[in-house]
C-alpha cells in the first residue's frame, strides 16, 4: 500500500465521519463543526495528491490555501446566519426551525 | 528515516481519530470543538510529513487560530447550556440514517482507492515557498485576487446581516 493510498484514506475517514455528524448532530453549531472536518479532509486530499504523484505541485498547495480562504469566508458567514436563526427562533435545534413565511 | 515517518504518521493518524470521534458524538460542543482542534493539528502534522511546511504553518493560523475561534464564538452567543445542547439520545432513525450517509459514500470510495491506486512518486516532492510566492503572483494571479475579493465579501456580508437584524429588534 503506497503512502498516496494511506493519506486518503484519512482524507476518506474524516469526509465519512463528517457525514455521520452532519446528519445525526442536532445542533446548528454541531453541523458546522462536522462541516469543518469534511473540508479538513479534502485538503488533506488535495496536499496528498499534489505532493505524492508526478502533478504540480504548487498548484497542488496553491489550491488548499484557497480551500482554508473559502472556509474561512464560510464560516463567517455560517456564524452571522446562525445568529441571526438563534435571535429569531430562540434556539439553534435545526428540528424546531421548520418555520417558512417572508 | 522510514521507521520515523511511519511512526508519526500513525500517531497523527490516531489523533485524528480519536480527535474526529469526539468531535462527533461528544455531547457537549466545547468538548467537540476542543476535539476538531485536535483534528487540525494533527492534519498541520500530516502537511509537514507531505513536506509541506507553509500549508502546515497556514493551517495552523487559519484553522487553529481563526476558525475556531469562531465556532467558539458562535457556541456562547447560541447560548449553550452547559449540560450540552445534544445530551438526549437521539433517535434510532436518525442513527440508522447517519450511519448510512456515512457509509454510502466511505465504502465506494474506500473500494475505488484500494482497487484502483493511482500511480504515485515515493516521496514527496520539494516545493519552497519561494516558488509558492512566484506561483502566487504569476499564473495563479487570479484566484488569488479573487479570494481576497471573496473574503472581502463574506467579512462585510457577515458584519452587514447580523448588524441589520440587531438594529431592528
Amino acid at each position: 500500500m503506497s503512502a498516496l493510498t494511506l493519506y486518503q484514506l484519512v482524507a476518506l475517514f474524516l469526509l465519512s465521519i463528517g457525514f455521520f455528524g452532519l446528519v445525526w448532530r442536532r445542533t446548528l453549531v454541531g453541523m458546522v463543526i462536522s462541516l469543518e472536518l469534511m473540508i479538513n479532509g479534502a485538503g488533506l486530499a488535495i496536499v496528498a495528491a499534489a505532493q505524492l504523484t508526478p502533478a504540480n505541485a504548487v498548484m497542488g498547495q496553491l489550491g488548499t490555501l484557497f480551500v482554508m480562504g473559502l472556509a474561512a469566508a464560510e464560516a463567517t458567514l455560517i456564524l452571522a446566519i446562525v445568529l441571526i436563526v438563534v435571535k429569531r427562533f430562540n434556539t439553534s435545534q435545526a428540528e424546531e426551525i421548520s418555520e417558512m413565511n417572508g | 528515516m522510514e521507521i520515523l515517518a511511519k511512526t508519526a504518521f500513525a500517531f497523527y493518524a490516531l489523533i485524528i481519530c480519536i480527535g474526529s470521534i469526539m468531535a462527533v458524538t461528544s455531547k457537549s460542543l466545547v468538548r467537540a470543538l476542543i476535539g476538531l482542534i485536535a483534528v487540525m493539528i494533527a492534519i498541520a502534522g500530516m502537511y509537514l510529513l507531505l513536506a509541506a511546511p507553509f500549508i502546515a504553518f497556514m493551517q495552523i493560523l487559519i484553522y487553529v487560530g481563526g476558525i475556531s475561534v469562531l465556532i467558539f464564538f458562535a457556541i456562547m452567543l447560541t447560548k449553550a447550556s452547559s449540560d450540552g445542547d445534544e445530551s438526549w439520545p437521539s433517535s434510532l432513525r436518525s442513527t440508522l440514517n447517519a450511519l448510512v450517509a456515512m457509509l454510502a459514500p466511505g465504502v465506494i470510495l474506500a473500494v475505488v482507492i484500494l482497487k484502483h491506486p493511482p500511480a504515485s512518486i515515493p516521496g514527496p516532492a520539494e516545493v519552497g515557498v519561494v516558488n509558492l510566492g512566484k506561483g502566487m503572483l504569476g499564473p495563479y494571479l487570479l484566484p488569488f485576487e479573487l479570494i481576497s475579493v471573496i473574503l472581502f465579501v463574506a467579512m462585510a456580508g457577515a458584519v452587514l446581516v447580523a448588524w441589520r437584524k440587531w438594529g431592528n429588534k
